[in-house]
């Protein structure tokens, strides 16, 4: 493949090669025709007009076609459904991705009137009996989905590819059953498409430009491009990917800028890396955090996310049941004392340390402190002291920072550490207790209490703040676990000092403060709800969906590996209904997908082959050809990886339609390389036909004809070729129909599609 | 030293400017001139460096750090017993012929960190010997590769001294563990390859094709000790790489002439390695064939193949009231199994649950499934694809194999229904205990098995009727209550690979002697070898256990923290590097980066750094060994398992190479009186330093100021609690707790008080462990540790309750399990 295209590229533009005279004059001869021809090149023609028209139809006919059906929840509108309602009902949430796809379906929910009253419990749930407008909602993602067809028009077009490849790609990316199925659901996945491609567009846009550096056009394109960007990424962090691309683009973009042979000075260089610093890099922020902070507003109410923010954060939230059950805690107040993980309490007792392991190691024989797991054992008690010399009277509240120490109400000692190896870790410190008024320990028995970062500022609660007990002297961190001591700790759980002081297994919570109930302070400041910067809430849930994220291991049935989604080899099973003996089953038009595999390959194929030719001297490919395919097909490229290859490094549970976009971008890749292979030669960048007719304006033919200049030719392989592919693809996805739209199959039928071994349900 | 040095390459004058290797050649040449011979100069580095490296190796007499896994193994090796390792063999099959040769009986066991060697006469010195050998001999390697790459005799010097006195390398590389035989190899590998660039080499020719070879060799060798030799063929592969990239682009060679350049380099760098290491799995299975703890790890296809594991021989043929077991395909957990406790969660029922050895508890009776279908008893019926069966087990009759929709304990998703054991006396059970086969892989010699149910030969799913969902199992355990076994679950849509099931054991009343049997066929060596590697890499990616030294990459260029390998009584060894080393290469790999950026950008702006052919030269050299620096350092980055400064020393050892090239060009210009005094000041320096940490690289006496003014960094963590107060004049040699009454007062010092009680206990005791420098092994509690009763336990096949069942449970949990038996 790879060496039949590289012998036709050589054959093909043999006439380049003749005497500089003659060469010179056809040149002039061709460069008047180039300028002739402009107009037909750039954007605005009327045929773009009908064939922007034609195909936003489609893409919407297709889309909005019986989107009603099943009027029932399928798959993640689990989920996203939920999500909707939450919003709706300002009920905090947490979900691992940032809201603006959810914020969007929220407008679309509250515009038509929805109250988020149904709960979107399980697959299958119906939407009508519970009155959900759900035809109104999908046509919200489905629009989206819509729109992301003329806009692959325009890149392409726009890209200064031939019209015959413009209307190739977007045929072919339209009649994509996985695209289509995905964006008729309550799913994010068609808005990211959407923002993304707006990115690409922008990017092409503003690349088109850079001969007009800061003009109104220039400047226009760029904070586009820095907004859609942000809007991707706002939509699902996967948009870091196109964060990458437009980031390296830039990067290499502004390195050319910087070659002295460029001929600018450094000063104009800095003035166009600070306007890309300020498009790409501060108004995305912004762009961003604004969703964040639209997020927050609406969501001040107590709902099922509280549990993954910290204290502080949930303190903020109106009606949330911490702030109402916590009680404050004073010095000398008697508390009891649970591990954050294992949730067993901190106990002691009079029974002591067997002076000798059994490994022969020795101990300091003092009274054992350990973990018990009965809530109720009176031994659990302990009491906080003040230290240092200002002790004063009653209701000095307990903060963070405090050297404190503990008293053991039962034998009445305080908790102590010292630099003993712990009976189950040698590396660890024993802990034990010393008799009051012990001056020699006195030292040992000093903790210093410190909350979690986000907590610093508050006093010590019951129930809400996690806190961590490091001794002076020793520093280390007081940690309990799962292991058992021996009989002769009469199997209590193991508590020790852990020199880690960052391991997460340190925290340990107030449980109860004895004779206090909840509410009993509260007239003293009520349960106002506390406040946090939006800095603060903004860092925390961002760190937090980062390491959520990271924890979506759990085996799903239809989760699949990245190398799966290629071909695509496994699908997802949406939905099924064996009374309709309808299913959706969201999986790739195969033959665009496979086609797309071969671009990929061709495409590096021929890259590698003319790099090495070249290095050998061997100049195959004409020079215009060359720059479209490097700079416009090696963007695709980039993005493609990009968008595909980080997926190998994640650890969390992936599924088909985390291929996606990639895929969008795999589509307009074939048309790149369906352009090198089937297309004569190609039209030289837009830019270099529009300076080649000003130029010849203004009478200066020999500069004109030094901008190198070339038009694509049809040749009737190309129409062939094209007409192929697309019958192909067309009737793959009609074959298809089915399974994407989920109307009725009898198991003949299904048994017909079951190809890749696809798990298609059978109806019984 | 000095007079060597005295003949350092005169500048030279190179007329042909576009060959900048015609300055490497010119320097390769100068060393001609010099009095002594190269071979000389390495020769009296090596016995310098054997009297660092070796001093006092016998010290400490007990086992240090890793010693416990990398001695056990060797024992293994010497008792044939199979034992499971992350790392490939080669390393530890030369430790374990080193001791085998020494009289290494195999029977001491290195169970902990300090251990005594002495009494159980272990020949462990000659074991240390080795790995000491190995690694003192990196030193005139890295003297030879520094003057091979065309350095002057002071930078190779340089190299040498600072590879020789690395306090990190000098206490590592004297024990017995993988370091010292890796970094032997990988410096092994740049010498050769250095060798290799030699300009003045004739293409083809024999000495050409022998540093080739000896280059792949090394590499191959690397690989077969650590995995950490993939990225010393990543270095060396890129430089092949560029090397071939500037062949292809000189036109005076032809295609062909190109083409044999190729052969040759794929041939060496490519072949050799591979077969290397494949040989070295060769060995490693030819020298394990008795069954032992790793077996677990394994496939039962690969247990089978070791002896006194050998699987009987089964009937083939499964019928309806076949007494039958059944294995799950995909992970290691083992048998359905079932026993007479109950879920502590969802419908309480009893619990079904995989567990890894044979037992009675894991036998099944095939029963017909489906309404008013009977089996009947007197005849053979076999089961047949698509049947619907009910499975009764066997020794809690009549509690069927039950699925319905119930959460399970672990996995509590809505597509995972609870798996139970359902069923009493005159009860006959519902439709949720029916089941489906599915059968959906069969042997290929044996074409009935598609059709019908065959032990061994037949994978099957299990299909419940009622949910359509499909019996599943995951590595993932089960609460305490259920004994930590793995939990079972039936999984709603999907055809997962965890789905699949066979058969290991089947009887049938009616089936007579001359039935057919069946047993596992031999997996043959690559089939072996694939699996040992895929577990290992699977192994590997899972240590992600909290250990109390280990550190992540960042803090390692910079020594943040060490490693407390041993100690006891007074004595310590601490791994820590020697900083001004650590330091010294860090700063010169950062050097060489921005220098080189600032150039690149430089040059971009039309700037003409006139760098000449000099330039250009060093540029190479230091490139390669900082893109070596970078390739055995940046991966770790992106590792999440669990890592320890010892992972930074391949890196440093180029970083050193690296410190020696940048130091070349620092002294480039100097006049010879002035470079041999730099030379001299910068090793005079590195030596006091290394002499500073002495004590904690060799476990020698220390005195407790000497030691608190040794710490630079505040996380150096080694106990200076441990030393006395001042150096006495001989080191106490009496009774263990005098010696702690001194740790003891020294104790007092700092924290305000121990128990007088307790000075008094430890006085007739040994001594009390102090915990900052109590050292633990990089894999505590990972893997080999196993408890001896498991093969005792195995063979006796006891019919497993739950309360010993736990004991004996995969080594993973073991320490979790111990405390479970007590409840």
């Amino acid at each position: 493949m790879t060496d039949t295209a590289v012998r036709k590229r050589h054959t093909g533009p043999a006439q380049s090669k003749k005497p500089v005279a003659v060469k010179e004059e056809e040149d002039l001869k061709k460069a008047s025709q180039h300028a002739q021809s402009i107009k037909g090149v750039r954007l605005g023609d009327s045929r773009d007009k009908i064939s922007l028209l034609v195909f936003t139809a489609l893409a919407l006919l297709m889309r909005w076609i019986y989107i009603g059906f099943p009027s029932e929840v399928v798959f993640d509108e689990v989920h996203f459904g939920k999500f909707l309602g939450h919003y709706l009902k300002h009920a905090y949430f947490f979900d691992v991705h940032p809201p603006l796809a959810k914020l969007t379906l929220t407008a679309a929910g509250k515009l038509i009137g929805y109250d988020g009253h149904f709960d979107f419990a399980s697959i299958g749930d119906n939407y009508i009996e519970n009155r959900v407008p759900h035809v109104f909602l999908r046509s919200v993602p489905a629009t989206f989905g819509a729109l992301c067809v003329p806009i692959v028009y325009l890149i392409m077009r726009d890209s200064g590819y031939n019209y015959l490849t413009c209307l190739f790609t977007t045929t072919m990316y339209l009649f994509d059953n996985a695209l289509v199925g995905q964006s008729r659901l309550i799913l994010l996945d068609s808005q990211l498409i959407f923002y993304m491609l707006c990115t690409i567009y922008s990017y092409v846009r503003f690349s088109k430009a850079r001969h007009q550096e800061f003009s109104a056009e220039w400047y226009t394109w760029l904070l586009a491009t820095g907004v859609s960007m942000a809007m991707t990424l706002s939509v699902k962090m996967v948009g870091l990917f196109i964060v990458a691309a437009v980031g390296l683009a830039t990067i290499s973009d502004l390195w050319s800028l910087m070659d002295v042979r460029r001929g600018l000075e450094l000063t104009h260089v800095a003035k166009h890396f600070y306007a890309r610093a300020v498009a790409l890099i501060i108004v995305p922020t912004f762009v961003y955090l604004f969703w964040f902070w639209i997020h927050f507003s609406i969501l001040d109410t107590s709902g099922p996310g509280d549990n993954f923010m910290s204290a502080a954060f949930q303190a903020t939230l109106k009606g949330n049941p911490l702030t109402e059950q916590a009680i404050k805690v004073y010095y000398n107040d008697s508390i009891t004392i649970q591990h954050r993980d294992t949730e067993n309490f901190l106990f002691s007792w009079d029974k002591t340390y067997p002076l000798r392991y059994d490994d022969g190691r020795i101990s300091s024989k003092g009274h054992q402190v350990s973990a018990n797991s009965d809530p109720n054992d009176e031994g659990n008690i302990w009491q906080v002291l003040q230290t240092g010399d200002d002790i004063s009277g009653q209701l000095t509240p307990v903060r963070h920072g405090d050297i404190i120490q503990l008293r053991h109400v039962k034998t009445d000692r305080l908790l102590m550490t010292h630099d003993v190896a712990s009976p189950l870790l040698p590396t660890n410190t024993e802990f034990t207790t010393a008799e009051e008024g012990d001056e020699e320990k006195y030292e040992d028995t000093l903790f210093e209490l410190r909350f979690d970062v986000l907590d610093l500022g508050r006093q010590l609660q019951s129930q809400m703040i996690h806190f961590q007990l490091i001794h002076v002297p020793t520093g280390v961190s007081m940690f309990s676990q799962t292991k058992k001591w021996p009989e002769w700790g009469v199997f209590k759980h193991d508590v020790n000092g852990n020199k880690k002081i960052i391991d997460r297994a340190n925290r340990w919570i107030v449980k109860d403060v004895i004779g206090r109930e909840p509410g009993e302070d509260k007239d003293e400041e009520g349960t106002k709800v506390d406040s946090m910067s939006f800095l603060h809430k903004f860092l925390e849930l961002q760190s937090k969906m980062l390491s959520e994220n990271n924890k979506l291991v759990a085996e799903h049935p239809y989760m699949s590996t990245p190398i799966s989604w290629l071909v695509p080899t496994k699908g997802i099973s949406y939905w099924h209904n064996p009374v309709s003996k309808g299913q959706i089953y969201l999986a790739g038009n195969v033959v665009g997908w496979v086609l797309g595999l071969a671009s990929i390959a061709i495409y590096c194929g021929i890259g590698l082959a003319d790099i090495v030719a070249q290095r050998r001297g061997f100049d195959l490919i004409d020079e215009p050809v060359r720059r479209r395919f490097q700079y416009s097909g090696g963007f695709l490229a980039l993005l493609y990886a990009l968008h595909y290859l980080p997926f190998y490094v994640m650890g969390r549970a992936l599924f088909l339609h985390h291929y996606l976009p990639a895929v969008t971008v795999l589509y307009m890749l074939m048309g790149a390389v369906f352009e090198f292979m089937f297309i004569e030669g190609t039209t030289s960048p837009a830019s270099n036909l529009v300076r080649n007719e000003s130029e010849m304006k203004n009478h200066r033919p020999k500069v004109a004809a030094n901008i190198s200049t070339m038009r694509s030719m049809l040749t009737k392989t190309s129409y062939i070729a094209a007409a192929i592919i697309v019958i192909a693809q067309i009737g793959f996805f009609m074959w298809m129909v089915p399974l994407t739209y989920g109307t009725n199959m009898g198991s003949e039928m299904v048994k017909l599609h079951q190809i890749f071994g696809w798990e298609l349900h059978f109806a019984k | 030293m000095s007079e060597k040095q005295k003949e350092e390459f005169i500048k030279p004058k190179i007329t042909s400017a576009h060959d900048y290797r015609a300055y490497f050649r010119q320097a390769l040449d100068a060393s001609k001139r010099q009095p002594f011979t190269d071979f000389q100069i390495a020769a009296f580095v090596t016995v310098i460096a054997g009297i660092v490296r070796l001093y006092k190796i016998w010290e400490p007499t007990s086992v240090v750090f890793d010693e416990v896994h990398f001695g056990k193994f060797a024992g293994k090796y010497i008792n044939h017993t199979y034992f499971f390792d992350v790392h490939p063999p080669l390393a530890k099959l030369l430790i374990a012929g080193v001791g085998s040769v020494a009289g290494y009986d195999g029977l001491f066991d290195f169970n902990n960190i300090g251990d005594d060697y002495l009494a159980p006469a272990v020949p462990y010195v000659s074991m240390r010997l080795f790995c000491g050998i190995l690694g003192l001999l990196t030193i005139p390697m890295s003297y030879i590769t520094v003057k091979a790459s065309g350095h002057s005799t002071a930078a190779a010097l340089v190299a040498a001294t600072l590879v020789c006195f690395e306090n990190g390398f000098v206490a590592n590389n004297r024990l017995i563990l993988l370091d010292s035989p890796l970094l032997f190899f990988i410096s092994f590998t740049i010498m050769a390859w250095m060798k290799f660039s030699d300009p003045r080499l004739q293409p083809f020719s024999f000495q050409w094709k022998i540093w080739l070879f000896l280059t792949g060799l090394g590499l191959g060798c690397s690989i077969s000790s650590k995995w950490v030799g993939l990225f010393t063929i990543a270095t060396v592969g890129c430089s092949t790489i560029k090397g071939l990239w500037d062949i292809w682009g000189d036109l005076s060679v032809s295609p062909s002439g190109f083409g044999r350049h190729f052969i040759n380099r794929v041939l060496y760098l490519i072949i050799v390695p591979i077969l290397i290491y494949i040989f070295a799995f060769g060995v490693h299975f030819t020298a394990l064939p008795l069954s032992g703890d790793g077996d677990t790890h394994m496939s039962p296809a690969f247990q089978q193949t070791l002896k006194g594991n050998e699987a009987p021989a089964t009937r083939a043929d499964v019928a309806y009231n076949s007494i039958i077991s059944i294995r799950h395909l995909k992970t290691n957990g083992g048998y359905l199994h079932s026993h007479s406790s109950r879920y502590e969660t969802g419908s309480e029922q009893q619990q079904i649950t995989l567990y890894s050895f044979r037992d009675d508890n894991n036998l099944w009776k095939i029963r017909k499934g489906g309404e008013d279908q009977v089996e009947n008893a007197d005849e053979l019926e076999w089961v047949k694809n698509g049947d619907i069966i009910r499975l009764e087990h066997v020794s809690t009759s009549p509690i069927m194999l039950h699925s319905h929709d119930h959460r399970p304990p672990v996995t509590e998703e809505e597509y995972h229904n609870e798996v139970s054991g359902y069923g009493f006396k005159d009860y006959e059970g519902d439709a949720n205990d029916y089941w489906r086969v599915e059968i959906v892989d069969h042997s290929s010699s044996s074409p009935a098995a598609g059709e019908r149910l065959q032990a061994l030969r037949s994978v099957f799913r299990l299909i419940h009727i009622n949910e359509g969902c499909t019996l599943f199992s995951h590595s993932v355990k089960l609460p305490k209550w259920a004994f930590d076994q793995q939990e079972v679950t039936c999984i709603k849509g999907g055809t997962m690979p965890k789905t699949q099931w066979y058969i290991e054991q089947n009887d049938h009343p009616l089936l007579n002697e001359t039935a057919e049997l069946v047993s596992y066929e031999n997996p043959g060596f690559f089939k072996k070898f694939l699996e040992l590697n895929k577990v290992m890499w699977t192994s590997n990616a899972g240590l992600v256990d909290s250990h109390p030294y280990d550190s992540r990459p960042p803090s390692w260029p910079i020594l943040q923290r060490g490693i407390s390998m041993w100690s006891q009584d007074e004595k310590q060894i601490y791994l820590l590097g020697n900083p001004l080393i650590y330091w010294g290469s860090t700063w010169a790999i950062f050097s060489y980066l921005i220098v080189r950026g600032v150039l690149i950008l430089r040059q971009q702006r039309g700037y003409s750094d006139k760098i000449g052919i000099a330039g250009r030269y060093f540029q190479d050299s230091i490139g390669f060994y900082v893109a070596g620096w970078t390739f055995h350092f940046l991966p770790f980055l992106l590792m999440g398992r669990q890592l320890f400064l010892h992972h930074y020393m391949p890196a440093l050892y180029f970083g050193i190479l690296g410190f020696a090239a940048v130091f070349d060009l620092l002294t480039k210009n100097l006049r010879s009186t002035k470079k041999i005094l730099a030379t001299t000041v910068l090793i005079a320096v590195i030596v006091g330093v290394f002499m500073v940490y002495a004590p904690i690289t060799y476990g020698t006496t220390w005195t407790r100021d000497d030691c608190l003014r040794s710490k630079v960094m505040d996380k150096w963590d080694y106990s200076c609690d441990t030393y006395l107060d001042r150096n006495p004049l001989k080191p106490i040699i009496t009774e263990a707790p005098s010696i702690h009454l001194q740790e003891e007062s020294a104790h007092l010092e700092v924290v305000s008080a121990n128990d007088k009680d307790m000075n008094v206990e430890t006085k007739s005791e040994s001594p009390m462990q102090p915990t900052p420098s109590a050292p633990m092994d990089e894999h505590s509690g990972e893997f080999g540790d196993e408890e001896d009763g498991d093969d005792e336990w195995y063979r006796l096949n006891r019919p497993g309750d739950p309360e010993e069942e736990e004991e004996e449970e995969d080594e993973d949990d073991e320490e979790d399990d111990e405390d479970d038996e007590e409840e």
